[in-house]
């Protein structure tokens, strides 16, 4: 079995790009798995996987689910929206508990940046990040990578353009590690104030014209409006944000190219995506979908392996 | 009984000076041993490879007692403050109740009475430190406070200040802020850089202390009085208050000595230990942080002891405390310092310098420390009710072993 270099997946910035070829192809490997129309492999059994949610979320947990389930590993689910310092338990209580029951594996969301790697330091078990507040979300990153290999033949020399909320998400931190670590270009643009100040540091050109980014890159990648992570107002309104920062076919049709748009989901339909693009041609968001489910496997498959 | 110290070399702001012998009692104190008679039973003390200097003296230090004694209570601080080597420390105001009528004061005097080193109290500047109502505030002045202010919050009401700093004139008190506006740190976690963006926290910016120190110059201007900047942390805060200083305003400042010795880096793993207030920033921070002790610009370094207890620090980083002890560490932290500074000139900044800030004289007080003694900072040595260091656990370099204050003396390591 292919061995990654660590034995969490905590973020990209942990990771080397070996790992994430590694990831790539054992995923090829699963997909063809899933397509099939016996979609089980037994490569985990006897393994046991909590699924500790910390936030909402519906697609990600699916995901993890479903690729848990497909390569028979026993799976347990704890969901609270409310962090577990509120309810008056601490998180490695709350974890510690779920460990007794000899749990192998967590794949745990949280609110707070570097929960992931706080929980790593303080339990046994193999950690996935699936999401770590405005941190890190190393699986979507994969597979969005995965998705524009896929699409496109290579990731390298690509230009990837992320566009929307920067500063809350965690989504376009782990894409900028992860397509950097593959050679490709990134540009990230958006409202400035949805754009960390620093964020030039990590390498990465800003533009704050949603059409010239349009025009400069091979793939949009598009974010959502984090409302329920703006604790306090960013911009005037949705409306003023769909009219000058939403993505809409009069735009595409500008272009002297074809481009490549992705959305992590869930959309906000009308608001930085309408309808007309997220549906159309340009658009590869339900394979990301179903590469999700390929590229989770192969982490958790090749995690269990570095046990 | 005398004790001779033989062979002790004198560090002060001039310089390190040769070594020779001294002798202390109880009765006259600590003097050069110039021809004097030596009495038979002076025990004597070699202190080659030691140095001395005049006790130290901490702007800024949590004492948790009242109301979270769980953390830090006034027996531990004791130990922790002799055992750095302080012979004064101001503590800050943020007990549970804050330290704010007079009876609190009188409290702290009681328990402290029989400690060695000498208790300045600094009184709450506004009720519950909300910045909001002033305290009884002469009140307090007449039980012995004369530093005023919210502690580890920022007066950031304008008005507050100004009455503040207007009524506090009457008995030459002095305003004590850590100043920053809370609005622009807002769920600030680390400070504001490219490691911030890389971890995906939430930063404050330097601005945030940086418009909160220049209107409060300003308000200084307009009111008078002196005002006391503590833990300043910015190339631009630094240059503010020179300037302010070159104008003949009645401004100090101090920072905090683990300031000088880690940056935003070091915050790479999510270590709560690291997260401190104000934030571990840049190098070029710490650089324009250590232009302002040379040039006289920063008056103290302080040890901004903040202990807290195992779960306030073994949690998400976001939920966790600010601040990392500082009392034992403190000697090891200047150590570190000392090619970049020389002893003189720390030696200014614990000693001299705060005693200036405070408006207090010399005092015939000394620290006797071993710059070379390596010793293990663990759950046996360490002396306060909490371990959040990043140096717990870890063998340090320098000691202290001997303090002398108020003309008692004690034997601290040996």
């Amino acid at each position: 079995m292919s061995q990654l270099s660590t034995r969490h997946l905590l973020g990209i910035k942990d990771i080397t790009e070996q790992d994430i070829h590694t990831i790539f192809d054992t995923a090829q490997n699963f997909k063809e798995v899933i397509n099939r129309p016996i979609k089980k492999v037994p490569s985990l059994r006897d393994i046991t996987i909590a699924n500790i949610f910390f936030e909402n979320s519906t697609r990600t947990k699916l995901s993890f689910e479903l690729a848990e389930k497909r390569l028979s590993a026993d799976v347990v689910n704890f969901s609270s929206s409310n962090s577990s310092v509120k309810k008056g338990e601490t998180l490695i209580d709350t974890v510690n508990n779920i460990l007794s029951m000899k749990v192998d594996m967590v794949v745990m969301r949280h609110s707070s940046p570097g929960a992931a790697h706080f929980l790593s330091r303080n339990i046994k078990a193999n950690i996935v990040n699936a999401g770590d507040g405005t941190h890190e979300h190393p699986t979507q990153a994969l597979l969005d990578a995965y998705s524009i290999r896929e699409k496109l033949g290579d990731v390298a020399g690509k230009k990837v353009a992320i566009i929307g909320d920067i500063l809350h998400s965690r989504v376009a931190l782990s894409n900028i590690f992860c397509l950097q670590k593959l050679g490709a270009e990134v540009m990230v643009c958006g409202p400035i104030t949805l754009l960390p100040k620093h964020i030039a540091s990590l390498g990465v050109k800003v533009e704050y014209d949603v059409q010239k980014a349009l025009e400069w890159c091979d793939v949009a990648n598009v974010l959502r409006i984090q409302l329920e992570r703006q604790q306090i107002k960013y911009f005037p309104s949705l409306r003023e944000y769909s009219l000058y920062y939403g993505i809409n076919r009069k735009m595409l049709d500008r272009l002297d190219k074809e481009i490549v748009i992705m959305h992590p989901g869930p959309i906000n339909r009308g608001v930085e995506l309408n309808s007309d693009v997220a549906d159309s041609e340009h658009s590869i968001i339900l394979h990301q979908v179903e590469n999700g489910v390929a590229v989770r496997m192969a982490v958790l498959y090749l995690l269990a392996g570095a046990k | 009984m005398a004790i001779i110290f033989q062979s002790l070399a004198i560090i002060d702001p001039s310089g390190i000076k040769d070594p020779s012998d001294f002798i202390f009692d109880e009765q006259n104190g600590l003097r050069e041993l110039k021809g004097e008679n030596i009495p038979a039973d002076a025990v004597n003390i070699d202190c080659k490879g030691l140095y001395a200097s005049q006790g130290w003296v901490d702007l800024k230090c949590f004492n948790g007692e009242p109301g979270l004694e769980y953390k830090e209570d006034l027996e531990s601080l004791g130990q922790g403050l002799a055992k750095g080597g302080f012979v004064k420390a101001v503590l800050l105001p943020n007990t549970d109740p804050a330290i704010q009528t007079k009876s609190d004061v009188e409290f702290l005097k009681t328990r402290t009475k029989d400690f060695f080193s000498k208790i300045i109290i600094q009184g709450a500047l506004t009720k519950d430190t909300k910045g909001e109502d002033f305290t009884e505030i002469l009140d307090l002045a007449n039980s012995g406070v004369k530093v005023f202010g919210d502690g580890l919050k920022p007066l950031a009401n304008s008005d507050r200040l100004m009455k503040a700093l207007q009524y506090l004139q009457k008995f030459d008190g002095i305003v004590f802020d850590h100043s920053y506006d809370p609005l622009l740190a807002i769920f600030g976690q680390m400070h504001e850089g490219e490691a911030s963006t890389r971890l995906g926290m939430k930063g404050i910016p330097p601005l945030a202390e940086e418009v909160a120190i220049q209107k409060n110059i300003e308000i200084l201007k307009y009111t008078g009085g002196r005002l006391h900047f503590q833990t300043v942390s910015t190339i631009k805060s630094v240059k503010l208050i020179r300037e302010a200083k070159k104008e003949g305003l009645a401004v100090t400042a101090d920072v905090s000595l683990y300031q000088l010795l880690f940056s935003d880096e070091d915050l790479a793993t999510f270590d709560t230990n690291m997260k401190v207030k104000p934030p571990f920033r840049g190098e070029s921070e710490r650089e324009a942080l250590l232009g302002g002790l040379k040039d006289g610009t920063i008056d103290a370094i302080v040890s901004n002891h903040r202990p807290h207890d195992f779960d306030a620090k073994h949690i998400e980083f976001d939920f966790a405390g600010h601040g990392m002890l500082g009392l034992q560490t403190f000697l090891p932290g200047l150590i570190q310092l000392e090619k970049e500074l020389g002893w003189p000139l720390l030696i200014e900044k614990v000693t001299s310098g705060p005693n200036k800030v405070l408006g207090e004289s010399e005092d015939n007080s000394l620290v006797i420390f071993d710059p070379k003694k390596k010793w293990k900072f663990n759950s046996k040595t360490n002396t306060s009710k909490s371990n959040n260091s990043p140096w717990f656990g870890k063998e340090l370099t320098g000691q202290v072993k001997y303090l002398i204050n108020r003309n008692k003396y004690i034997k601290i390591n040996e």
